[in-house]
């Protein structure tokens, strides 16, 4: 059986840029707003990058985290297309 | 030539003439409470909904979901109008937005093209300037952002939190941007607040000076212009106005004033008035109205052909066409071509009097009525008092008001609210359907439309006096 460890902060941080899904920001911008430390939140965003959940601008400390917005299926307007 | 756009407050589309020009950036500085995040917000949704123009808010400190969350108190759901592509609510940190802002296709200019985004709120400036202690280089910043905003034309909107500290900064920051709004919460009647709003500056805008009052109901911001009345707009439906004869003030009454109305003008004894009187009976005279002039104890009829002769208008002729009447109260020298035109009424008391000038009325006005002829009366209403008492004017003002409106006359009323008394001045202000107000403060003349028909009130105008006609000119 797989087993699937989520590591709490990643949970934070996608819950963050979920409720604000227009943030951008960098490291340090993401830490302070968070309220934890850069260097914890680092390895967290790397992940997210990774899994496609954030989209990283730049290089280095200027470095610029954003959402990639899943794309949402409206299923009411699918089943009016499937009906006509 | 300046476009404009409106503001999303109705209120202040008014005070500015239309609405914000475009690519304009406005700085809206107010106190914490005052309802600055409010008014940014409403500017986008409005502008989102009724303009079909997108917008985005920058927020440095809020967290979006708190904006979205107190938002839909005012019915806005800002998340519907993202998903529609004419709204961002962006988060970042203020050094993010001036690099990006300053790279080519760098996010700011990414959002700008996705949602072709026209307006724009940045709250807030003092975080954008927050950690720079040089003030050239704060102004630089303000500058560069300025002149970002201004390339892509967004018209926006630049939140400034005024806190004790700051108040100096203000001015340095109103000479970069393309207007000012202030904000304020004041102490009213001791235990109110009153909430104003002021235009400080506007490029390319005339605006309406002072503080208009807002307040924040269920649907934003709501303000009203001051100077503004509006319970009588509906004398003015299907009427005609006629020109006082003088530009500003036409302008002010929206053509002139109404047939079928009655105006009282307030002097104080230092306030040359004649010139306003003249140009606006001699007006009337000219478009073709008759007129019936109660002669006041200043200016003799000598004295009246001089003026009205300067407004184009020949007394003597007007006599012989049996187009003008006087109704005199002293003992004076009158030009004989004039006499068929006098009604004498010093000997008579009170009753004989108002009996004597109803009936002449009568006869002169009644026919000419049902013949489609229009009449104007000018009442020296300090004539009236030092004459007759305060007490008839009390009495017979309102009748004779109503006759005039009945007949589709005209009147203009001059008076001296200060030496009447509060109450008769009180009373005559309401029973008027007008008021302008002419008076000397130091070493200038005032002139002020206090109430009118159309609904429309001014601040105080300088007066003026100019070499050719209407030989004055409000300011």
């Amino acid at each position: 059986m797989v087993s699937f460890h989520l590591h709490p902060l990643q949970v934070e941080c996608t819950l963050f840029f979920q409720d604000n899904p227009y943030t951008y920001e960098t490291l340090k911008g993401l830490a302070m707003r968070l309220g934890r430390n850069a260097e914890d939140l680092a390895a967290v965003l790397d992940q997210l990058v990774s899994t496609m959940v954030l989209e990283m601008n730049g290089t280095g400390d200027s470095a610029i985290y954003r959402y990639i917005q899943p794309v949402t299926i409206d299923l009411q307007k699918e089943e009016l297309c499937e009906d006509m | 030539m300046v476009s404009y756009t409106a503001t999303g407050i109705e209120g202040l589309d008014v005070i500015v003439n239309g609405g914000f020009p475009i690519g304009s950036s406005i700085v809206v500085d107010g106190a914490p409470g005052t309802g600055k995040t409010i008014l940014g917000m409403q500017f986008l949704y409005e502008g989102a909904k009724a303009e079909n123009e997108a917008g985005i808010y920058i927020t440095f400190e809020e967290f979006p979901e708190q904006i979205y969350k107190e938002m839909t108190s005012f019915g806005w759901d800002l998340k519907a109008l993202e998903r529609e592509n004419k709204l961002r609510v962006i988060c970042l940190s203020p050094e993010v937005l001036i690099s990006q802002m300053k790279q080519p296709n760098g996010i700011f200019e990414q959002i700008i093209k996705e949602i072709d985004c026209k307006r724009v709120v940045i709250d807030s400036l003092n975080l954008l300037h927050f950690g720079i202690e040089n003030q050239v280089e704060k102004r630089e910043v303000v500058f560069t952002l300025r002149n970002i905003l201004r390339k892509y034309s967004l018209t926006s909107l630049l939140i400034h939190e005024q806190t004790s500290l700051n108040k100096e900064e203000i001015p340095f920051v109103s000479y970069v941007v393309d207007g000012v709004i202030r904000l304020s919460l004041n102490e009213h009647n001791g235990i109110y607040r009153k909430r104003t709003l002021e235009v400080l500056k506007m490029r390319g805008c005339r605006i309406n000076e002072g503080e208009h009052i807002y307040r924040i109901t269920d649907e934003g911001v709501y303000l009203v212009p001051a100077l503004s009345m509006f319970e009588d707009m509906v004398v003015t439906e299907n009427q005609t106005n006629v020109t006082t004869g003088i530009p500003a003030l036409d302008k002010m009454l929206s053509g002139g004033i109404p047939r079928g109305t009655a105006f009282v003008l307030d002097t104080n004894s230092k306030a040359n008035y004649k010139y306003i009187l003249a140009s606006i009976v001699s007006s009337r005279i000219l478009a073709g109205e008759k007129v019936i002039l109660l002669l006041s104890s200043l200016s003799s009829l000598y004295d009246l052909e001089h003026i009205y002769r300067l407004y184009g208008v020949e007394l003597e002729e007007v006599v012989k066409q049996k187009r003008i009447y006087f109704i005199e109260h002293y003992d004076r020298p009158i030009p004989e071509s004039f006499q068929s035109a006098v009604l004498h009424v010093k000997r008579m008391n009170n009753d004989e009097y108002i009996e004597t000038v109803r009936a002449k009325l009568n006869t002169l006005v009644s026919k000419d009525i049902e013949d489609g002829e229009k009449w104007f009366v000018f009442y020296d209403l300090n004539t009236i008092v030092s004459q007759r008492g305060k007490d008839f004017v009390k009495r017979y003002f309102t009748e004779d008001i109503a006759f005039i409106g009945a007949t589709g006359m005209s009147m203009i009323a001059l008076s001296n609210f200060t030496e009447i008394g509060t109450e008769t001045a009180s009373f005559l202000e309401r029973t008027s359907h007008g008021v302008f107000q002419t008076w000397v403060d130091g070493n200038y003349q005032y002139f002020q439309l206090k109430k009118s028909p159309q609904g429309n009130m001014s601040r105080p105008l300088l007066v003026e006096n100019i070499q050719t006609r209407p030989y004055i000119r409000f300011l």
